[in-house]
C-alpha cells in the first residue's frame, strides 16, 4: 500500500492553515508527522480521515482516490473521548462491529487487544473509573480493535507515562513489521526517531523538511564535525577557534559536550585533524556529527519542540 | 442499514442496562398499578359514583347533621316533607330574621331560610363552603310544598300529575357517523399520550445526541460509521425505549385495573374498549409524530455540545409542541373545522389533529393517505437535515449553532 498526499490546502474563516502539504508512506513503514503546535499536523490528519474536507489536494491509496470508510483504518484522534459511563469490553465491541467485525470477532479482538496493552482486567469496568493512562490506553485498544491494515495516531504518546510509553512503543514497532502503514504525529522526537523511517516536518502549514530519516541526518551531517578538547573548555575553544582564524571551519553549534564545526570547502576531515594535532588543543573528542532529529526539528523550525 | 442496526442494539442494550431507567420504569409501573387498588383500601365510592341506589338516597338525606332555623310566617313550606328531605336536621321555627342571624353568627344553627312566598325565600349560612349544597334541596322541598298546595286548591290528583310528568322515554340511538361524545375521552387521553411521550422522551433524545460531542467520542465515530446511521440509531433507540417505559407502565395500569374493575365501576372501561380503526390511527400518526419530534429533538441536541445547553436549543421546539397540544384540545368541539382540517396535513400537528378527526370526525381515505405520506417524508427529512447538522457540528465544541446559523451553513456546503 502507498498512500500518497498531494497538495493539500485547507482554510478556516477565510485565513489558510496548510498551504500545500505533500507527503507520501508505504505499507511497512511508519511516517512521523513533526511540527510546533498550530503547525497544522491535526488538520492533516483529519482531513486523511475525511472529518475536515480540503479546499484543495488529492490523495491516492495506490493511485487510485483515497476513501477512508472503504480502508480498514484505525485512527486515534487528538480528542481522546470514548463512553465514560460505558464498560471498556462493551464499546470496544461496538466500535470493532462498526469497522465490519461480527460479534464474536469482535469479541475476541476486543479482549486481544486490551491483553496487548495490558489493560484486559478492566474490561468490565467504565471507562470513568480507571486512571488517565490505562483510559488512553483502552483508546489505542479501541483504535487497533479492527487490525486496520493503516494507523494513524495523532500524539500516541500523550498522557503516558515511560512504561505505559515502552507498551506503545512496542506495539507501534509490531504494527511495522506486520507490513501495516503508520502515521503519527509526536512532540517527543527520541520516539519518532526509533521507529520512523520517514519524517515530515510541518511549519505553519507547510512541509518544510521530508524524506527517509537517515538520509537527512546524514544530509545534515555531512562536512560536519565535533570537537571538544582536555585542556580548554567549550567557551575557550569556540573563542579560540573563532578568533585565530588559522583553522578552516565555521562553528555551527554546541552541545554541553561538544563543539558542531563545519568544514570549510576544499578541506579534508584528515587535514583539519592533522592541524589540530600541530595545534595546542589536546584533542578529547574528534568525529563525524550525527544530528539527533530534535537538532533537526530545531534548526528547521527554529525553537525547542 | 447493517450499520444504523449495530448502532440501535448498542444504544437500546445501554438504555435497557442503564439502572435509572430501569428503576423509574418499574417505579412508575409499581406506582400506577398500586393506585388503582385505592378502593381497596379506601372509601371511595362517593367519588366513582359506586354506592347503592339506597345510599344514594340516602346521601342527601346524610348529607349534614345539626340545627336549622325556618321563619315560615305564612307556613307555606310542607313540613313532613322538610323532615323526610333532612332527616338528621332538627327544624327549628323561629319568629325574625334578627334570631336567625344571631344563631347562625353565635354558630348554634348550621343555616337559616326565611320563606318570603313560594317564589322567594332568603338563606343564611356563617360560611359559604364549595360544598353547600341545603339551599338546593329547601328550593326542591318549597316547590313541592307549591304543587302540593295547587293540586289541593283545584282538587287535582297530585300522585297522578306527578307520575305522568316523569314518564320514562325509551330512546334507541343510531349513531351513523362517528360518537364524538363517546370518542372524546379516549381521544383527549390519547392526545395527552403522544403529547408526553414527545415532550419527555424528546429531551432524553436530545441530550443522548449531544453527550457524543461532549464526551468527544463523535470524531471516532464520524470517521467509524456515516453520520445518519448515527443519528437514525441514536434516536430510533431513544424513541424504542421511551415506547417500552409507556408500554410497561401502561401495562402494569392495564393488568391492575382488570383486577379492580368491579371497585371503579367500570370507570375507565371507555380506554379498554378504543374502537381498532382509532388503535390503527393512533399507532401510525401518534407514532409517527413521535418519531418525528425525536428526530427534530435529536437535530437540536447535535447543535449543542454541553448537555447543559440541549434546554437552550430545543426551547423552541418546545414552544411548538405545547401551542399545537393546546389547538387540538380546544379544537376537540369544532372537529371538521378549518383549523383542524389544515392541523392534520401539517407534520407538527397531524399526529393529534388527523388522529382525533379520524376518531371523532369525518375524514376522506384520500386525506389520511397523503397525511400519512407528509408525515413519513417529514420523519425522514428531520432525520436526513438532523444528521447532517450532527457532522457539520462535530469538533465544534464551544457556543450552541444557532438553528438559523446551521441550516444556512447546510445550503452553503450543498
Amino acid at each position: 500500500m502507498k498512500l500518497e498526499v498531494k497538495n493539500l490546502r485547507k482554510s478556516f474563516a477565510g485565513t489558510e492553515v496548510l498551504h500545500g502539504v505533500s507527503f507520501e508512506v508505504k505499507s511497512g513503514k511508519a511516517l512521523g508527522l513533526l511540527g510546533r503546535n498550530g503547525a497544522g499536523k491535526t488538520t492533516t490528519m483529519r482531513i486523511l480521515m475525511d472529518v475536515f474536507r480540503a479546499d484543495n489536494g488529492v490523495i491516492h491509496l495506490d493511485g487510485k482516490a483515497f476513501k477512508p470508510s472503504h480502508e480498514k483504518i484505525g485512527y486515534l484522534p487528538e480528542e481522546r473521548g470514548l463512553y465514560p459511563k460505558r464498560t471498556v469490553i462493551d464499546q470496544m465491541i461496538y466500535l470493532a462491529r462498526l469497522r465490519g467485525f461480527g460479534t464474536t470477532e469482535a469479541k475476541n479482538n476486543s479482549k486481544k487487544w486490551l491483553k496487548r496493552l495490558e489493560v484486559e482486567e478492566y474490561e468490565t469496568r467504565k471507562l470513568e473509573t480507571l486512571s488517565k493512562g490505562n483510559q488512553q490506553k483502552v483508546q489505542l485498544a479501541a483504535t487497533l480493535v479492527c487490525d486496520p491494515d493503516m494507523i494513524i495516531l495523532d500524539e500516541p504518546f500523550s498522557g503516558l507515562d515511560p512504561v505505559n510509553s515502552q507498551i506503545l512503543k512496542e506495539v507501534v514497532s509490531e504494527l511495522i513489521d506486520d507490513h501495516k502503514l503508520v502515521i503519527f504525529s509526536s512532540h517527543q522526537m527520541s520516539y519518532v526517531e526509533q521507529f520512523c523511517d520517514n519524517i515530515a516536518i510541518i511549519d505553519k502549514g507547510e512541509v518544510v523538511l521530508q524524506g527517509d530519516l537517515r538520509e537527512i541526518k546524514k544530509e545534515y551531517g555531512q562536512n560536519r564535525l565535533i570537537l571538544s578538547a582536555e585542556n580548554l573548555t567549550l567557551q575557550e575553544l569556540h573563542d579560540k577557534l573563532s578568533q585565530s582564524g588559522k583553522y578552516p571551519v565555521k562553528i555551527d553549534g554546541r552541545t554541553k559536550d561538544y563543539l558542531i564545526l563545519r568544514i570549510e570547502d576544499a578541506v579534508t576531515k584528515n587535514e583539519l585533524l592533522t592541524t589540530f594535532i600541530h595545534s595546542d588543543i589536546r584533542i578529547e573528542q574528534f568525529g563525524t556529527y550525527e544530528p539527533s532529529l530534535n537538532d533537526i526539528f530545531v534548526e528547521k523550525v527554529g525553537d525547542e519542540a | 442499514m447493517r450499520k444504523f442496526s449495530i448502532v440501535l442494539q448498542y444504544e437500546l442494550k445501554e438504555y435497557f442496562k442503564n439502572k435509572s431507567f430501569v428503576i423509574v420504569t418499574l417505579l412508575l409501573a409499581l406506582i400506577g398499578g398500586l393506585a388503582l387498588f385505592a378502593p381497596r383500601v379506601f372509601d371511595m365510592s362517593g367519588f366513582l359514583g359506586t354506592s347503592s341506589a339506597q345510599e344514594e338516597e340516602m346521601e342527601v338525606i346524610e348529607g349534614e347533621e345539626g340545627t336549622m332555623l325556618l321563619y315560615d310566617s305564612e307556613n307555606l313550606v310542607n313540613r313532613e316533607m322538610l323532615k323526610e328531605v333532612f332527616p338528621n336536621i332538627a327544624w327549628v321555627e323561629v319568629d325574625s330574621t334578627d334570631t336567625i342571624e344571631d344563631k347562625i353568627n353565635s354558630e348554634e344553627a348550621l343555616a337559616g331560610f326565611h320563606v318570603v312566598s313560594y317564589t322567594e325565600y332568603d338563606y343564611y349560612v356563617l360560611n359559604r363552603g364549595l360544598y353547600n349544597d341545603e339551599n338546593t334541596y329547601f328550593e326542591a322541598v318549597l316547590q313541592a310544598s307549591m304543587r302540593q298546595a295547587y293540586f289541593e286548591e283545584n282538587n287535582l290528583n297530585g300522585a297522578e300529575l306527578e307520575t305522568l310528568f316523569s314518564t320514562p322515554i325509551t330512546m334507541n340511538e343510531q349513531v351513523l357517523g362517528k360518537d364524538s361524545a363517546g370518542n372524546y375521552w379516549y381521544s383527549y387521553a390519547l392526545v395527552i399520550v403522544v403529547f408526553m411521550l414527545i415532550v419527555f422522551y424528546g429531551q432524553m433524545i436530545a441530550v443522548s445526541v449531544t453527550n457524543e460531542k461532549s464526551n468527544r467520542a463523535i470524531e471516532i465515530l464520524v470517521t467509524t460509521t456515516t453520520p445518519n446511521s448515527l443519528l437514525f440509531g441514536k434516536v430510533t433507540a431513544g424513541a424504542i425505549a421511551g415506547l417500552c417505559q409507556v408500554g410497561v407502565i401502561l401495562g402494569a395500569v392495564l393488568i391492575s385495573y382488570q383486577f379492580n374493575r368491579g371497585l371503579w365501576g367500570g370507570m375507565l372501561d371507555m380506554l379498554l374498549n378504543i374502537p381498532a380503526e382509532v388503535l390503527i390511527t393512533f399507532a401510525l400518526f401518534g407514532i409517527g409524530g413521535y418519531l418525528f419530534y425525536a428526530f427534530l429533538y435529536g437535530a437540536m441536541g447535535a447543535l449543542v455540545s454541553k448537555t447543559e445547553d440541549v434546554s437552550k436549543s430545543s426551547g423552541g421546539l418546545m414552544f411548538v409542541i405545547m401551542i399545537v397540544y393546546f389547538i387540538s384540545l380546544m379544537q376537540l368541539g369544532n372537529i371538521d373545522g378549518i383549523v383542524m382540517k389544515v392541523l392534520s396535513f401539517l407534520p407538527i400537528s397531524s399526529y393529534s389533529a388527523m388522529f382525533v378527526r379520524i376518531a371523532m370526525g369525518t375524514v376522506e381515505m384520500w386525506e389520511i393517505i397523503v397525511s400519512f405520506a407528509i408525515l413519513v417524508a417529514s420523519i425522514f427529512a428531520a432525520g436526513f437535515i438532523g444528521a447532517r447538522i450532527y457532522r457539520m457540528g462535530t469538533l465544534r465544541y464551544g457556543n450552541p449553532i444557532r438553528l438559523t446559523a446551521a441550516l444556512k451553513e447546510l445550503r452553503k456546503s450543498k
